[in-house]
């Protein structure tokens, strides 16, 4: 390999890392250094060593119930939408006619489904006069007040989160179809049924995917802003105050930019251990195919 | 001849267009704000030789958009700045420009010294200030009528509607999340004669038995039908009462708002006329306990490239006669004397906005900080009188919850 096409790749890489160092690498470092500040924006930082930190966990009220909620959100959301995206991919990967059609389909709302206007939108669908009491009208049951009993207001904006299971069901479906038919092929001529089919051959071959699926969809779900920001504002009785949402008003609210820092670093913190808890139980549970352990 | 007048006419344009400047306004506002700031600015931008590029947004998410602006240096050229934000962002005064270096170009003599002190800090004026305003009762006219009702003007009369109003699914008034707060700090204010917070101290100027009787009447009017519970009036998610349709079809009668807004909540009621009404007193009042500030002002960004341009840009906005009647009241009642006395004369000041202001200026009340306003005191007493309405804390808990929280969001400032 000549000494140019040995740093080609650097090369082409560089425009992504350059971003990267600028608008993640230096904001990172930054609002660690900041979370042992007191700055309020418009007035420099001052050092205040851990203050922030003692703060947020032995005084803060508004954290701690965050914190519940938001653990709450992840809790729901993640396994309900890897259960709808594992159940979606495994009818899309039958041969059905226009199933193209039907894939792209149930893309969609993984594209809109982040967005304000679809939070816009799924505001006005479970207002008091909205289409799913109008639904309900139909059918003789009582309209429910979705936004004003706290559970049900969590309902709603996981049911918006579990809605967007477009990316997850494209991974499972590539896994779906990467399984080698003869083991499928095998357990048709010993008679295996299909339930037996999906338990002893499909989910463990699938639980590499699994696992990535589990990880990526709960770091974005502990990053959810738009849907309880747009539909609830965090309420009623902070029922829907995900900790995001506690760090945006924090530092754009409040302009308290060193205790939002503070509240950032925690989430990292919160997100990393159970990222780590995942990565030491995948040891347990995840199936490599020519593993050696296996 | 005819060709030097064009020559100089055109070299003249020459001259006038290395003098244009590009600038930015933001503001925001409802959509009557919106098109009539759009006008002025194209008059003013005509008139000066500059050309304005607005940047107007809802209220919601205002405050954010500016600070991050702020932050970045990155704001607008002139910018219209809700006056407790001077305190939060430019405490020192350092933060925007000092208009007082452009009163070449700013006739600062259209204001009384005061209402210019409301837009100083530290000495220095960071905005000037484009109306005064304060929290009044506005109701709907055809919801007391088709009731069989005269207007309210006490809160027992408003007992009495919620009892013919409330079968019909329709309640005379509306006092949840931010009206809940201010409807509280009424009643207190009204009790104690003091603001929220001592001046003197800067902390909880309530005492909790105080607070806790404030919160009682708030509960009351709940429990008695006078405004809808907080599980209702949450029930359309999160958006503002006048673009609720409950406000829109007149199924709730009224609110207390500030006086400059009456516009925003007129305007989409389908039936009846909005009426201005100096705030019910409550039982052993001291005061009317009206809550009155400087309501937004306008500033220039010290880091504007044109400053002066953006000040010819302030000034015109301000006292210019033809800009000030194409603004008309649509950030409510000028503080500017020319354009107090320009729209009085071509009689663009609609009576009711004019009787707001009116109540507003002859009602009794402390005066206010405006840290009321900051969003950790506005937290904390909306989270507990929230866990009250909900029946989940008693008054008195409330009462100690807020005063705990908003002292300690205090030392925290």
């Amino acid at each position: 390999m000549s000494g140019e096409s040995r740093f080609l790749g650097f090369w082409y890489v560089l425009p992504y890392v350059i971003g990267l160092l600028i608008f993640t690498g230096v904001p990172f470092v930054a609002s660690f250094w900041l979370s042992f500040t007191d700055y309020r924006l418009m007035r420099g930082a001052e050092f205040v060593g851990l203050e922030n930190y003692v703060d947020l966990f032995t005084a803060d009220r508004t954290f701690m119930r965050s914190l519940n909620v938001t653990l709450a959100y992840v809790a729901l959301t993640v396994p309900l939408k890897l259960a709808f995206a594992l159940f979606i991919a495994v009818i899309l990967n039958y041969k059905l006619r226009a199933i193209g059609f039907f894939r792209t389909a149930y893309y969609v709302p993984s594209i809109l489904g982040g967005s304000i206007a679809v939070a816009v939108l799924w505001r006005y669908i479970f207002a008091d006069t909205g289409l799913v009491n109008m639904a309900l009208g139909v059918f003789g049951i009582e309209a429910i007040n979705w936004f004003g009993d706290p559970a049900t207001a969590m309902f709603t904006i996981t049911l918006l989160r579990v809605w967007q299971f477009g990316s997850a069901m494209v991974i499972f479906l590539a896994a779906l179809q990467s399984i080698d038919k003869s083991l499928y092929e095998a357990a048709a001529i010993d008679g295996a049924s299909k339930w037996r089919v999906f338990l002893s051959i499909t989910l463990p071959l699938l639980t590499p995917v699994i696992f990535f699926n589990l990880v990526m969809q709960m770091v974005q779900a502990f990053q959810e802003f738009n849907g309880p920001y747009v539909i609830t504002n965090g309420g009623p009785l902070r029922a829907t105050y995900l900790l995001p949402l506690y760090i945006y008003e924090t530092a754009f609210k409040k302009f308290d930019m060193g205790y939002a820092s503070a509240i950032a670093w925690a989430l990292f913190a919160i997100i990393m251990v159970l990222t780590v808890v995942a990565f030491w139980s995948s040891k347990k549970w995840v199936y490599y195919a020519g593993d050696k352990r296996s | 001849m005819k060709t030097i007048v064009s020559a100089l006419a055109l070299s003249l344009g020459f001259i006038g267009a290395a003098s244009a400047a590009e600038l930015r306004m933001s503001w925001w506002g409802g959509d009557g704000r919106h098109l009539a700031t759009q006008e002025a600015l194209k008059l003013c931008g005509a008139k000066l030789g500059h050309v304005v590029k607005p940047e107007f947004t809802g209220w919601q998410g205002h405050g954010e958009r500016v600070t991050t602006q702020l932050a970045g240096r990155t704001e607008a050229d002139v910018m219209q700045i809700n006056w407790p934000w001077l305190h939060q962002f430019s405490a020192d005064g350092s933060a925007f420009a000092d208009l007082r270096d452009y009163a070449d170009v700013i006739d600062l003599s259209q204001w009384t010294e005061d209402q210019l002190a409301g837009g100083t800090m530290n000495g220095k004026l960071n905005g000037l200030p484009v109306s005064v305003t304060g929290r009044v009762f506005y109701f709907n006219d055809a919801v007391f009528e088709k009731a069989g009702l005269p207007l309210p003007k006490s809160w027992a009369d408003l007992e009495e509607a919620a009892k013919k109003l409330n079968p019909e699914g329709a309640y005379p008034f509306d006092a949840v999340k931010l009206n809940a707060i201010f409807i509280v700090s009424l009643a207190a204010a009204q009790q104690t004669g003091k603001d929220l917070i001592d001046p003197e101290t800067g902390k909880v100027a309530w005492t909790e038995e105080e607070l806790a009787e404030a919160l009682k009447f708030y509960q009351s009017l709940s429990e008695k039908g006078v405004i809808r519970p907080w599980r209702t009036a949450v029930a359309v998610g999160n958006i503002e009462l006048f673009d609720e349709a409950a406000w829109r079809d007149g199924k709730v009668g009224g609110s207390y708002e500030w006086d400059s807004t009456y516009g925003k909540y007129a305007d989409p009621l389908v039936e009846g006329k909005l009426i201005p009404t100096p705030p019910f007193r409550v039982e052993g009042a001291t005061s009317d306990g009206v809550y009155r500030k400087p309501s937004m002002v306008f500033s220039i960004s010290k880091n504007s490239r044109e400053p002066k341009a953006a000040a010819e840009i302030v000034n015109c906005l301000l006292n210019d006669p033809e800009a000030v009647t194409i603004l008309g009241d649509t950030r409510g009642l000028p503080a500017s004397a020319v354009a107090l006395k320009t729209l009085t004369e071509a009689g663009k000041l609609s009576p009711e906005l004019l009787e707001a202001a009116k109540i507003v200026s002859e009602a009794s009340g402390p005066a206010v900080s405006p840290l009321n306003e900051h969003p950790a005191v506005r937290e904390a007493l909306n989270d507990a009188i929230e866990e009250m309405a909900y029946g989940q804390i008693s008054p008195e808990e409330a009462a100690s919850t807020i005063i705990r929280s908003v002292n300690r969001a205090l030392t925290r400032m």
